[in-house]
């Protein structure tokens, strides 16, 4: 076990990619964009030795969409890579060829928040029902359900 | 050969909760798996959003029936950590012996349920009788034999009582036998290693890039475990160690479940002999300063993360779970390509999904579009045979 990543590191291999800044003691947050957030991930499992996506966590904050990719390596230390993406073209190309455990979770929240990966192999619905409505995404903060509209079950007037 | 599409589940009654897989296979080997998780989707991250933080931990209890207390934890430690509160020693022990009685009854169920898959249903009714024992001790410590409720913002809900303690002991005297049973079990026992052995296999490489997360990442020798890397609760100041493996299989997928039972028992031992005196909880405000936390914990069956974002309300602002089955899916996809149609039950078994179940599988040849139904018990009887067969020939 080696030991933790410091701040220093992590901004000089993030020259020109984001603005890294020390979020607690073990961990790193990396603000960066979604042209480039495939780059950053590969020098993350390169330089940093990365090699263990934890969780790609997805927040509506009312404005845009903010993506975050957690990594972690033997070191220890937790990088997380911060995008924005606009409400208006929820978009930005997939990581599931640099990392395949990503390919879920892009699914996921392409279920959830609606938001396109670009290049994925198989972006089909995994957690809501099938007989979902299409483009009605329930994490989005201005989701309401419609009274008058099916989301799965039993139908009424089958009972 | 033509491609024959089986489609298992979504409803089984060997495990407890249900999820379909579209099985391509060609002959006996499988070629891809696909899956559906919705079956069990109820909208808790939404509904955790609309709640109070006292309102959501008691929401988490039950996520998931096995590893309640597992959720609660991850969620009361993120917000402890943005309340920045202290939480008394006496609470942090508590609720490291119930995360790891938690551990051992997850991993007693999982050998139980393993055993079951391939046949051998007298370690199956042993184990779940032993998990019996860890029940009892959960129910009189907390009140709950499954939702524990023993986890609030601040602290803990019960105290221990020195009766308690000592009875504790006797029952853990007891449970260390049994354990001793099964390692000496899975070590010479000749069925155990024939069904387990070269099963599932998962390289250290693959087990890394697929992302696997847990007791099937450990098993192929990835040394992670949240409990040493990030240490929450009491985990630095118990002495334990994290248990890997070599093998890469179901069977070593078993060694590790069962060194890390013997681990958990240890530090349950530990923390009731060392149980620091002093208050169980301390009073927490009712809102959370804004603030970004990802909280990892080490559930039973892996790394389990939240993330939580507050913002200066009683309320979350968002709340990201990511349970480690979900990691391990990825993997097993992998794992079962070119396996057995036989080995499906234990190799899927073998990550300890929480939320999987198959009751009856539809046999398709798409070329002379003849359909047959196989149940998930013709499906094991099927293994059996053919191992049976293999084995006297």
């Amino acid at each position: 076990m080696t030991g933790h990543l410091s701040l220093d590191i992590v901004k000089q291999s993030m020259e020109g990619l984001g603005i890294a800044e020390q979020v607690s003691n073990i961990r790193i947050r990396i603000k960066t964009t979604p042209e480039r957030i495939p780059r950053a991930l590969l020098i993350a499992q390169s330089i940093l030795k990365c090699d263990h996506l934890i969780t790609i966590s997805a927040v509506d904050n009312g404005t845009t969409f903010e993506l975050m990719y957690h990594m972690t390596g033997p070191h220890r230390t937790v990088l997380s890579f911060v995008i924005e993406l606009p409400r208006d073209k929820p978009e930005v190309h997939t990581v599931s060829d640099i990392l395949p455990p990503a390919g879920i979770y892009e699914r996921q929240i392409h279920d959830l928040l609606g938001i396109g990966f670009l290049g994925h192999p198989d972006l089909k619905r995994i957690i809501l029902n099938e007989d979902w409505p299409t483009n009605e995404f329930p994490m989005r903060k201005d989701w309401k359900p419609d009274p008058g509209t099916f989301y799965g079950g039993i139908r009424k007037e089958a009972t | 050969m033509p491609e024959v599409h089986i489609p298992i589940g979504p409803q089984h009654p060997a495990l407890k909760e249900p999820v379909n897989f579209k099985v391509v296979v060609e002959g006996e080997k499988i070629v891809s798996l696909d899956l559906d998780i919705s079956y069990t989707h109820r909208g808790i991250e939404k509904a955790a959003e609309q709640r109070d933080f006292i309102r959501v931990v008691p929401l988490l209890a039950r996520v998931c029936g096995i590893c309640s207390h597992s959720h609660t934890t991850a969620f009361v430690k993120g917000i402890e950590e943005a309340m920045k509160i202290e939480v008394p020693a006496r609470a942090q022990y508590i609720r490291t012996i119930v995360a790891e009685m938690e551990r051992m009854h997850s991993h007693l169920l999982w050998l139980g349920v393993a055993a079951h898959e391939i046949g051998f249903n007298t370690l199956f009714m042993w184990t779940w009788r032993d998990r019996e024992i860890i029940q009892d001790m959960l129910e009189e410590m907390t009140g709950n034999r499954v939702v524990y409720g023993i986890n609030e913002v601040g602290g803990v809900r019960r105290d221990l009582t020195p009766a308690l303690i000592s009875r504790s002991f006797e029952h853990l005297t007891k449970l260390e036998d049994r354990l001793a049973k099964y390692v000496d079990m899975v070590i010479s026992d000749e069925t155990l290693k024939m069904r387990f052995c070269g099963v599932g296999k998962l390289t250290r490489e693959e087990a890394l890039k697929y992302g696997t997360v847990g007791p099937t990442a450990r098993a192929s020798g990835v040394d992670y475990d949240v409990r040493r890397d990030e240490p929450y609760l009491a985990y630095a100041e118990v002495p334990w160690k994290v248990v890997t493996d070599t093998n890469g299989d179901v069977y070593g997928r078993t060694l590790v479940r069962i060194g890390e039972m013997q681990e958990s028992l240890k530090i349950v031992r530990y923390c009731l002999e060392n149980l620091p005196g002093g208050l169980i909880s301390v009073p927490a405000p009712r809102t959370a300063p804004a603030a970004e936390i990802l909280s990892r914990i080490e559930a039973p069956r892996g790394e389990l993360v939240q993330f939580i974002r507050t913002n200066n309300t009683d309320k979350v602002e968002r709340l990201d779970i990511r349970t480690p089955t979900l990691a391990n899916w990825t993997s097993v996809a992998v794992s079962l390509v070119n396996q057995n149609i036989a080995d499906i039950p234990v190799i899927v078994a073998a990550i300890d999904p929480c939320m999987s179940c198959t009751s009856r599988i539809t046999v398709m040849n798409r070329k002379d579009t003849k359909t047959c139904v196989m149940t998930w018990d013709e499906l094991r009887k099927h293994g059996r045979n053919l191992y049976q067969k293999e084995w006297r020939a």
